[in-house]
């Protein structure tokens, strides 16, 4: 069981009126009151506060009684269908869950359009805009969801952004500083595909890439289909140099697929308590 | 802290003055761990130019302009003295570009559509602003600066930080993602009394807007003591940031015409500008006051 130091865990220890859940997440302090008397109030806020996130090292672990997972992988690795046949599989059994999926945020949509209609979108800028749709899910549904004991699906989460930034440039330490507020998955699937199987599956099905999802903005290839290839290979390579730092659990993304699903229920039944979850669960309490 | 960090600095540091290096470490200077941001010898050469880290494809030899960074609240006077300041520059021959808050081509709008809705939190509102920065960093400053022009940039990253700060955001956290952002040349800091900008607001539009007065940190129902506090919390952070970043405080209280005397002098420094003297033409002549 992964689960360290959850609030939830205990009935009594549930998360008080000044934040303090926001606290042990490190990022959000109480607000409306001088931050420096705030951080003297509490010293676990002060000691928290003294260290930018190394690369490698996930956030400080958080309070909360929900659970989330997380898949991650190449484009054509197979987590989406995977995750969509997990999320069956929970709805049916009626779990309380809550879907989420990147670049999704309303609030940021047209933005993010304009963005790549007009690619007037640099590394930076790109990222940063990721980060702030990955804000406004995370402040308005993940973190309430998972305080309000959820479990809570993530179709790719800040690993996405860590290998897909990275490759086009940005500094793997600034990325970690900006997604150091999101909180630590109970479970990452890492979908692994070999790079053909991958980039052959998304070739086949789609008439023409489009320019940032080819990675044309790198320079890499004048060919959409070859730039695509050499942008998906440095995205892999990213993901893989965080298997073991961010605790991935590798699951092989050319088995079958009903194989590849027995795989993962399995996993989320033995690391996750699922009886928490379920509407009624009378013996429990 | 500062002199090392010159030291460090001295090798073809052309265009950067004596002010900015003592601003050498991040924006928030308080955290140990920024001292790891200068061990590589490339962000050594980039220190002078970025508070933490370079930007994707920076290249530093093609900066040949200079950027001067003019923060202050509400009121404090920073658009009169860019409009004045933009006069005087061109009129002695140099070319300005102006840059500001939610002025981007990519977010600007959306930013002016999120604040209008108030449906958006505080994170996801910071780093809308920061998408906002860095679209004009790229897209205007740095062309700009290319190009060898004087940027006048009403405000910067250290009214964004302050903005966070004060609504709870951790002051690492701002710092570690403005570490990309461009180090001004010179950074003036126009001070009022929240009590003179409050006025100077009201008459401007008779009316205080909500998020002026920080109405969304729910410190007062009243909204002359709402933008009093708030006021007052982001001046604090100011103070904290003063020091660390070399700003050049400037009595904001003070006649347009006095404040804007400091403002040539220093930027004529900068710029091998001898005589700073100028009265502004017809146009502007309203400002004078």
């Amino acid at each position: 069981m992964t689960r360290v130091s959850r609030a939830g865990d205990t009935a009594d220890d549930k998360p008080d009126a000044d934040g303090r859940v926001m606290e042990n997440q490190d990022l959000l302090k109480d607000v409306g009151k001088d931050a420096a008397k705030d951080a003297k109030k509490d010293p676990r806020a002060e000691a928290g506060k003294s260290t930018l996130p190394q690369p490698g090292r996930p956030v400080p672990s958080r309070a909360y009684p929900g659970a989330l997972i997380v898949v991650e992988g190449t484009d054509g690795s197979g987590k989406s269908t995977q995750l969509y046949l997990l999320k069956r599989w929970l709805e049916i059994g009626g779990y309380r869950l809550h879907f989420t999926e990147w670049n999704s945020s309303p609030l940021v949509k047209s933005a993010t359009r304009r963005g790549k209609q007009r690619r007037l979108l640099t590394p930076t800028t790109f990222s940063l805009l990721h980060a702030a749709d990955f804000a406004d899910r995370c402040e308005r549904q993940i973190m309430p969801l998972l305080q309000g004991d959820y479990l809570v699906l993530a179709d790719r989460y800040i690993y996405t952004a860590f290998a897909r930034d990275a490759a086009r440039g940005c500094p793997p330490r600034w990325l970690r500083n900006l997604y150091r507020f999101a909180p630590v998955p109970d479970i990452t699937f890492y979908f692994r595909a070999p790079l053909d199987v991958a980039v052959n599956r998304i070739l086949s099905g789609r008439p023409k890439l489009k320019y940032y999802e080819a990675g044309m903005d790198l320079g890499l290839s004048y060919d959409r289909a070859e730039s695509f290839r050499l942008f998906q290979a440095r995205i892999m390579e990213g993901y893989d140099k965080m298997v073991d730092s961010d605790n991935f659990v590798v699951l092989d993304g050319t088995l079958p697929v009903n194989k590849l699903q027995k795989q993962m229920r399995d996993i989320v039944a033995s690391k996750i308590d699922l009886k928490r979850f379920a509407p009624r669960a009378p013996e429990q309490e | 802290m500062a002199e090392r960090e010159k030291e460090k600095n001295v090798s073809g540091a052309a265009a950067v003055t004596n002010e900015v290096a003592g601003a050498a470490n991040s924006v928030s200077g308080a955290m140990p761990s920024t001292e790891k941001h200068a061990t590589s010898p490339v962000e050594d050469a980039m220190s002078q130019y970025f508070f933490g880290e370079p930007l994707v494809g920076f290249d530093p030899s093609e900066i040949t302009g200079q950027l001067v960074v003019i923060e202050g609240m509400d009121g404090s006077g920073r658009s009169t003295q860019i409009a004045l300041l933009q006069e005087w520059l061109e009129s002695e021959g140099f070319s300005v570009i102006t840059s500001g808050l939610r002025r981007s081509n990519l977010v600007g709008r959306d930013i002016d559509e999120l604040l209008a809705k108030n449906a958006v939190t505080r994170l996801t509102l910071s780093l809308m602003y920061a998408t906002d920065f860095f679209d004009q960093v790229e897209h205007r400053i740095l062309p700009a600066l290319r190009a060898g022009a004087v940027v006048l940039a009403d405000r910067f990253i250290f009214t964004l930080i302050a903005r966070g700060v004060v609504r709870g955001i951790n002051r690492d956290y701002l710092s570690g993602l403005y570490a990309m952002a461009l180090r001004p040349h010179l950074t003036f800091w126009l001070n009022v009394r929240p009590e003179t900008a409050f006025a100077r607001e009201f008459k401007k539009a008779q009316a205080i807007s909500y998020w002026e007065a920080g109405r969304d940190m729910s410190l007062s129902h009243d909204l002359y003591w709402s933008f009093i506090r708030y006021q007052t919390m982001i001046k604090r952070e100011f103070e904290v940031m003063a020091k660390k970043n070399s700003f050049i405080e400037l009595d904001g209280e003070a006649s347009v015409s006095s404040v804007n005397k400091q403002l040539r002098a220093k930027i004529g420094e900068g710029l091998g500008i001898r005589a700073t003297k100028y009265t502004p033409s017809a146009a502007l002549a309203h400002l004078w006051r």
